[in-house]
């Protein structure tokens, strides 16, 4: 751009800066108040015809007792080292680098800040809690002494047997689980824990009384079924645009539209790095959104397409 | 539970019906929310304003 | 220490100078201030009030008492349903200033506050549906960690600790919104309402683009 047209430009905004033109009276504060009793007398409205939506929260307990069978195969794929949150990577652990947006790592180089051990954490140390059980103390005890590889071996064959596992009620039966030594009492100790609400309160509250932080037993329920069955029958899921809606027939996050349209089309649909790949291009997108006044062709568009002749036809009318 | 007397006169809490088109879906919530803001939008541009043509 | 050296002079000054008393509180308005459409900041404001007022309550009983008492339900209702008016309004009002290309004439930050506080706003909505311990907030903080983590933000902003979420929710980012909407307010008192195209510039521009 030339210093002249540069000029001319800076004219046209000095111009705009300050109105010398016709005023009317106008009252700021009645109009403020009058709006503020307006919106609270709309969202009273709406509240009194429409409530808002609670749905109660799963439970440890309750996937236990309704979808026992998830739960052991859970529970054993986070003994063994194979569940969702075991092989996540960074913040929880260091199984996998996570999602990268080309040589960008940014998972991996922001670190594991909350450490998860899931066979410890979610498995073992609950299991430690249970007294006066001599059988799943000495089972416990062989798995801990034995080497990684005879518990990977254990582990495996479990994963094995609990896929023709069934349930009658509350009771699993876990057929041929010999070859899993004492992976298969243990299993059963934590079923057992878990259905009494005793492994809620085990992983949430196991190093402090006081607690606020869930991650532990959200991260092992997201493992498991249970939440995304309920989010599907919601209409929750990622591929359902589910990020944009809410539970029952309540309005959601509207505004999330952008951000959740990305996952359900090519590239990102079947990219591994579709979280990352999607955040970078909202960032960049917002980013845009914000600097919009100093983007030529996008700033230009008020202008080109006048829909300000219909705002300002009053305005118009009167002669500028 | 909350007392019945403070319920909703429409019940919200049945799921969601959905509107499917193409590979595009949304709850028929969202829906009437968009089209709303896109109707309003309209609406205050083009309703007439009182006091519109008295400047002083 | 003479006074016009002072600091606190300097910033008395300097803020009155920006904005005399018949500027923060006019009493007369541009004539062409005739649509509609500019009700809607002033509605997204009040609808603001209403959050933060439906919240205050709510904060003051705890994050558990909306679960259990009619009452608590009630004032639920009202903070989402004013949320639900907030993002309404707000996004018109965005229209709005969008198609009267409202940044002009030195009123660029007005826009960027704006905006800056729209992305701010859908965090804090973010951070109260974590907030609020039902099958909601478990459903979004298990899948909204994969987002985050992706991109290393999940190592300092954990969205499965209710007590972390919670915070930002009632405090930290109310405060940033608050902010931002009294720096944004106190443009527009500064700065006016955008005149509208004039043709003299109109024809300005189309010639600039022609040549």
């Amino acid at each position: 751009m030339s210093a002249a047209t540069r000029q001319r430009r800076r004219a046209h905004e000095d111009r705009y800066a300050t109105w010398t033109g016709a005023t009317r009276p106008y009252d700021l504060v009645k109009e403020a108040v009058v709006a503020i009793g307006a919106m609270a007398l709309l969202a009273t409205l709406l509240t009194i015809v429409f409530s808002s939506p609670d749905e109660r929260p799963s439970t440890v307990a309750q996937w236990a007792r309704t979808q026992p069978v998830d739960f052991v195969a859970t529970a054993s794929a986070e003994l063994g080292g194979t569940s969702d949150t075991a092989g996540y990577g960074p913040p929880y652990n260091h199984a996998a680098t996570g999602q990268v947006i080309g040589p960008i790592q940014l998972q991996k180089w922001a670190g594991v800040s909350h450490p998860i051990d899931t066979a410890r954490d979610f498995v073992i140390d609950p299991l430690q809690t249970i007294t006066n059980d001599p059988a799943l103390n000495a089972a416990l005890a062989a798995y801990e002494a034995a080497s990684p590889k005879q518990q990977a071996a254990w582990n495996a064959a479990y994963a094995h047997a609990v896929e023709r596992a069934t349930a009658h009620g509350t009771t699993v039966t876990v057929p041929d689980a010999g070859a899993a030594g004492p992976v298969a009492p243990m299993m059963a100790s934590l079923l057992s824990l878990a259905q009494s609400g005793g492994l809620d309160g085990a992983l949430l509250t196991s190093r402090n009384f006081y607690q606020t932080d869930y991650t532990k037993p959200l991260l092992f329920m997201a493992d498991g079924s249970l939440l995304s069955d309920r989010a599907e029958a919601q209409h929750l899921l990622g591929d359902q645009w589910g990020m944009m809606n809410e539970t029952g027939s309540y309005p959601g996050q509207v505004w999330l539209w952008l951000y959740t349209f990305w996952y359900q089309i090519e590239p990102f649909r079947s990219s591994e790095n579709a979280d990352a790949l999607v955040w970078a291009l909202m960032a960049l997108l917002s980013l845009a959104f914000i600097c919009i006044p100093f983007i030529p062709g996008v700033r230009d568009i008020p202008r080109r397409i006048p829909l300000y002749r219909l705002i300002w036809r009053e305005h118009y009318r009167g002669g500028a | 539970m909350p007392p019945a007397v403070l319920a909703a006169l429409v019940d919200l809490h049945r799921p969601a019906h959905v509107v499917h088109w193409h590979f595009f879906q949304m709850s028929v919530a969202n829906v009437v929310v968009i089209v709303l803001m896109l109707l309003v939008f309209v609406l205050a541009i083009v309703l007439p304003f009182p006091g519109a043509r008295r400047p002083s | 220490m003479s006074a016009d050296r002072m600091w606190t002079t300097r910033v008395r000054e300097r803020a009155v100078g920006a904005l005399p008393p018949e500027k923060l509180l006019p009493d007369r308005q541009p004539a062409y201030v005739a649509s509609w459409i500019y009700v809607f900041g002033v509605l997204t404001l009040a609808a603001l009030v209403v959050i933060l007022a439906s919240g205050v309550v709510l904060g003051l009983k705890g994050p558990a008492w909306w679960h259990l008492t009619g009452i608590g339900r009630f004032f639920n209702g009202i903070h989402l349903w004013a949320v639900e008016l907030f993002f309404f309004c707000m996004v018109i009002h965005l229209w709005g200033k969008f198609w009267m290309a409202a940044w002009r004439g030195g009123r660029a930050r007005t826009w960027v506050s704006g905006a800056v506080t729209f992305l701010v706003g859908v965090g804090a909505a973010f951070t109260g549906y974590l907030s609020q311990q039902n099958f909601d907030s478990q459903w979004i903080s298990t899948q909204a960690k994969d987002g985050l983590n992706s991109v290393g933000i999940g190592a300092f902003f954990n969205v499965t600790n209710f007590g972390q979420m919670y915070t930002f929710h009632v405090l930290l980012l109310p405060t940033v919104v608050l902010g931002l909407v009294v720096w944004h307010i106190l443009l527009v008192r500064r700065h006016g309402v955008v005149p509208p195209f004039t043709r003299a510039a109109l024809a300005a521009s189309n010639a600039e683009e022609e040549s």
